[in-house]
């Protein structure tokens, strides 16, 4: 019984949404509506509005189903976003982003509802060719705690501009630890973004499929 | 006579692309992302002064038309690129047309 809990805790994180590493904030009075699919197991939905630059507040929901579809959860959640730190160089930018919110998290494993918190953190470098960034994301609850350490380094094959197609490829490498399950997973991303549109498509190396569309909309859309 | 004289001159000098500067160039730190970069375009193209907005990651460039007659003063502009997250680093004032800076952007002038 023991070795089955363990092995349905594993399967479930290894369905947990491959989310991308777009910058929680895009920028002032500017939505931010974030979709991910992640092989028919995993569906993510966010919405956040940043009335300035350097914080956003939003929510999301998330769903999550094991392969053979016996076990499911559902977490709905509030969240806020911080840009702590901004390097702007000639060429270059640098951050440092922070978030923190509180949901609620319902599975058929476990009876009634429970309360979702979640702290995470951000850094990040870019030029318009590399790209460097580090996550840390710690989702707990009274029935589940785990971190989420991701790293990602892309590569453009070319400079793109203001008003053309950005194309980026983006090798990730991802941590799991906590009291659920600890492991590795390596995926390989392309990602392409013009102007408000991101959209982002790979697998792992396990072969699943992972997909996140993104839209940032001026002004306020709720 | 000697006054329609000078309704002619007072008209030609108003009319003359040097009576005042056209468009605002601006230098800007951390403009490496065209998808991050929406907020300058979206920031500026909100104040009143501005009738067209061009941002060039290759040369750091951001460049706004101003309408006829307006003019946008460097603290405002300063203020406005800070407040979309983005370090103002040079501002200068040209004649230049947008279509003809974004030609020399082109040419890599």
């Amino acid at each position: 019984m023991q070795s089955l809990s363990r092995w349905a805790a594993m399967a479930l994180l290894s369905l947990l949404p491959m989310l991308g590493m777009a910058k929680p904030i895009a920028f002032a009075k500017g939505t931010t509506v974030m979709a991910e699919y992640g092989a028919g197991t995993m569906n993510e939905v966010q919405l956040f509005y940043a009335p300035r630059y350097w914080y956003s507040a939003g929510g999301g929901w998330l769903e999550l189903t094991s392969e053979d579809g016996s076990k499911q959860r559902h977490v709905t959640y509030l969240r806020g976003n911080l840009l702590v730190k901004r390097w702007n160089l000639p060429g270059a930018q640098a951050n440092v982003f922070a978030w923190g919110g509180l949901g609620r998290a319902t599975g058929n494993d476990f009876d009634a509802s429970t309360l979702a918190r979640n702290v995470g953190v951000q850094a990040d470098y870019e030029t318009r060719r590399v790209y460097g960034a580090f996550r840390s994301d710690l989702q707990e609850s009274d029935r589940y705690s785990h971190r989420i350490d991701t790293l990602q380094l892309g590569w453009a094959p070319y400079k793109h501009e203001y008003d053309t197609l950005a194309t980026w490829f983006v090798v990730q490498g991802r941590h799991y630890t906590g009291d659920l399950f600890d492991g590795t997973e390596t995926a390989l991303l392309v990602r392409f973004f013009k102007r408000g549109a991101w959209v982002e498509v790979g697998t792992t190396t396990d072969g699943k499929l992972q997909a996140m569309a993104m839209f940032t909309l001026t002004g306020l859309f709720i | 006579m000697n006054r329609f004289k000078f309704l002619l001159a007072a008209l030609l000098l108003g009319a003359s692309p040097f009576a005042m500067a056209k468009t605002i160039e601006m230098d800007v730190n951390g403009l490496v992302c065209g998808f991050c970069a929406q907020g300058i375009e979206k920031t500026l193209k909100g104040l009143p002064a501005t009738e067209g907005v061009f941002v060039n990651l290759e040369h750091h460039l951001v460049a706004v038309k101003l309408k006829d007659g307006a003019d946008i003063d460097d603290a405002a502009l300063r203020k406005a690129l800070k407040d979309s997250g983005y370090t103002v680093v040079a501002i200068h004032r040209t004649e230049h047309s947008l279509d003809e800076i974004r030609q020399q952007v082109k040419r890599g002038d």
